[in-house]
């Protein structure tokens, strides 16, 4: 009697938990076929070369033009910007924290970096319009600080938290014995981290960065707010640009329903949607590649 | 979200079971006299519940046709697409103009000069003047601080400078964003909403719209140059309705046509005709 109790219990429970599992796929799904239905509408009516070559993005001019180039460009400029300045600093703070740092201090860092991550996107562009773009404006002579490398500073700054966090736990788990041999042969610590322990973390290092890739890329509220959002073609760090997300959360809320405008807009969803999962699988990759080596 | 929009709810205070709520949505510039004027209608008629959020005439108006709001503010009237759709969808609207709204064009505090006039203004928005050379006589490079294209002022600028913007102009978030922006550049020229305005505003310059080179320029804190209809930059708002909300709302217009409706109307900054 107990048993067949627990035995319906438990084909119950398999069940629930198999509807929710295929319900998150569902959802999945959903939103990648509705992104492929609109951006195959979109392609009816705008050839795709013209799509990917065109350097003008300007869909409500009286010569409509769906040229997504400067938006890449834009979206490539600040992730690439924002790299430049959190890597360094992201694996710096992750090699610290992991074997510079007592245990007291480590205890205090490691929270305190993935705190960084609780703050809204919306705060950050705050600042970003505030303090990090008049800053750089009186730093460099340029009249306003609504740039790509503000852009690229706020990303930075929101990426941290990814990089640092995935790349202490990779750094975290090399072997001691890697370092007690390095130790052995005469290798100081310095030596050691530069030559032994950062090259044996290295996977776990490049999935950390690819994941704060795909966190940059996907960022719309920070970008909208401190990069000027200028459609012109990007020429350089000091120049406004304005990124893919940026481009659909201004155009969305007034293009109207079915028209070839509201279906680029789905088209360069997609786009962005492929740009993030490339950078989402190559961390995946990585951390999978770390995992296995360590495990043998 | 769409965007960072402002959103007020006017909480019901009493239980009463006859509540009637008026959902208004829509331009950025009138958001807050609208919230002013639900807030005020409220106190008089607590039976009235009204939720304002701003997001863009354009957002308004595409509410109506989602059927998700009773009133779409508009700084804008509607264009042939948005009659069409309106028309395919088999929506009546009524309109209602309830203030004017000039738009006054702002520069830094240390501009050199108070005044310009149609033509270069023109020149300045659409980029082909990429120097104040020809307007100041200083060579410094011309940033303009703009609305993204959802917003009615974005259009109404465009459309009555007869001018495609530069490709170069900032799409700010909004007036206080392009407030900002300006008080810090002093390359800078941006437009935003008279209600943002008063003579007390400090560090910007509001300039004065000359028709014509070498005719008498006109300030949009005038407001019997406003009321004569001889500021270059000014509107009728609007307000859409579709015929199912018209009889719900109708309190609700007679209250901003009332002397109370039209005194907080003044006193954002607005006008009547």
């Amino acid at each position: 009697m107990n048993t067949r109790v627990r035995e319906r219990y438990d084909a119950v429970f398999k069940l629930l938990f198999k509807t929710t599992g295929m319900l998150v796929i569902a959802v999945l799904g959903g939103i990648f076929l509705m992104l492929v239905w609109n951006t195959v509408a979109f392609f009816i009516k705008v050839s795709p070369v013209d799509f990917i070559t065109g350097t003008q993005w300007n869909p409500s001019g009286s010569q409509a033009s769906y040229g997504i180039l400067p938006l890449v460009v834009s979206t490539t400029l600040v992730t690439i910007g924002a790299m430049l300045i959190a890597i360094p600093l992201g694996i710096g703070t992750a090699a610290f924290i992991s074997e510079y740092a007592g245990k007291r201090l480590k205890n205090f860092l490691k929270p305190a970096v993935e705190m960084l991550a609780a703050i809204p996107s919306v705060a950050i562009g705050f600042l970003g319009i505030v303090v990090v773009g008049p800053g750089i404006a009186a730093l460099t002579g340029q009249p306003n600080g609504l740039n790509a490398l503000n852009g690229a500073v706020l990303l930075a700054v929101m990426a941290l938290p990814t990089i640092v966090t995935i790349a202490e736990d990779a750094i975290n788990a090399v072997p001691a014995s890697y370092r007690e041999a390095s130790y052995g042969v005469g290798a100081n610590r310095w030596q050691t981290l530069v030559f032994v322990t950062i090259p044996a973390a290295a996977p776990g290092i490049i999935a950390a960065i690819m994941l704060g890739v795909g966190r940059a890329i996907g960022e719309t509220m920070t970008v909208l707010m401190a990069t000027g959002n200028v459609s012109a073609f990007p020429k350089g760090f000091f120049h406004s640009v304005r990124t893919i997300t940026a481009t659909i959360a201004i155009e969305m809320g007034e293009v109207p329903y079915q028209t070839t405008h509201y279906f680029a807009l789905f088209a360069i969803a997609a786009v962005l949607f492929l740009m993030t999962l490339a950078a989402n699988l190559a961390g995946e990759y990585f951390v999978n590649r770390f995992r296995k080596y360590h495990a043998a | 979200m769409k965007k960072i929009c402002v959103f007020f709810l006017i909480v019901l205070i009493s239980c009463n079971d006859r509540q009637t709520i008026i959902k208004i949505k829509g331009s950025d510039t009138e958001v807050n006299l609208a919230v002013n004027l639900a807030e005020q209608f409220h106190g008089i008629k607590p039976e009235y519940t009204i939720s304002v959020s701003g997001g863009g005439s354009g957002m308004g108006i595409a509410s109506i046709l989602k059927k998700q709001a009773d009133i779409a503010n508009s700084s804008r009237p509607l264009t042939e697409e948005e009659k069409l759709l309106f028309k395919k969808m088999g929506i009546e609207l009524k309109i209602f103009v309830f203030a004017e709204d000039a738009t006054a064009i702002i520069v830094h505090e240390n501009f050199p000069v108070d005044t310009i006039d149609v033509p270069a203004l023109s020149k300045v928005m659409s980029g082909e003047y990429k120097s104040w050379l020809p307007v100041t006589g200083k060579d410094l490079p011309i940033t303009i601080y703009g609305r993204q294209s959802n917003s009615g002022t974005h259009s109404f600028i465009k459309k009555k400078l007869g001018i495609a913007f530069s490709r170069e102009a900032k799409e700010m978030n909004g007036n206080a964003q392009i407030m900002e922006s300006i008080k810090q550049d002093e390359s800078g020229i941006g437009y935003i909403g008279a209600g943002y305005i008063s003579s007390e505003t400090k560090g910007v310059k509001i300039l004065r719209i000359a028709e014509r080179p070498g005719t008498a320029a006109v300030s949009p804190l005038d407001k019997s140059s406003i009321k004569a209809q001889r500021y270059f930059f000014q509107r009728p708002l609007y307000q859409f309705i579709p015929l199912s909300s018209w009889q719900k709302v109708q309190t609700f217009l007679q209250f901003e046509k009332s002397d109370e409706g039209k005194a907080i109307i003044q006193k954002e900054g607005y006008y009547i005709l």
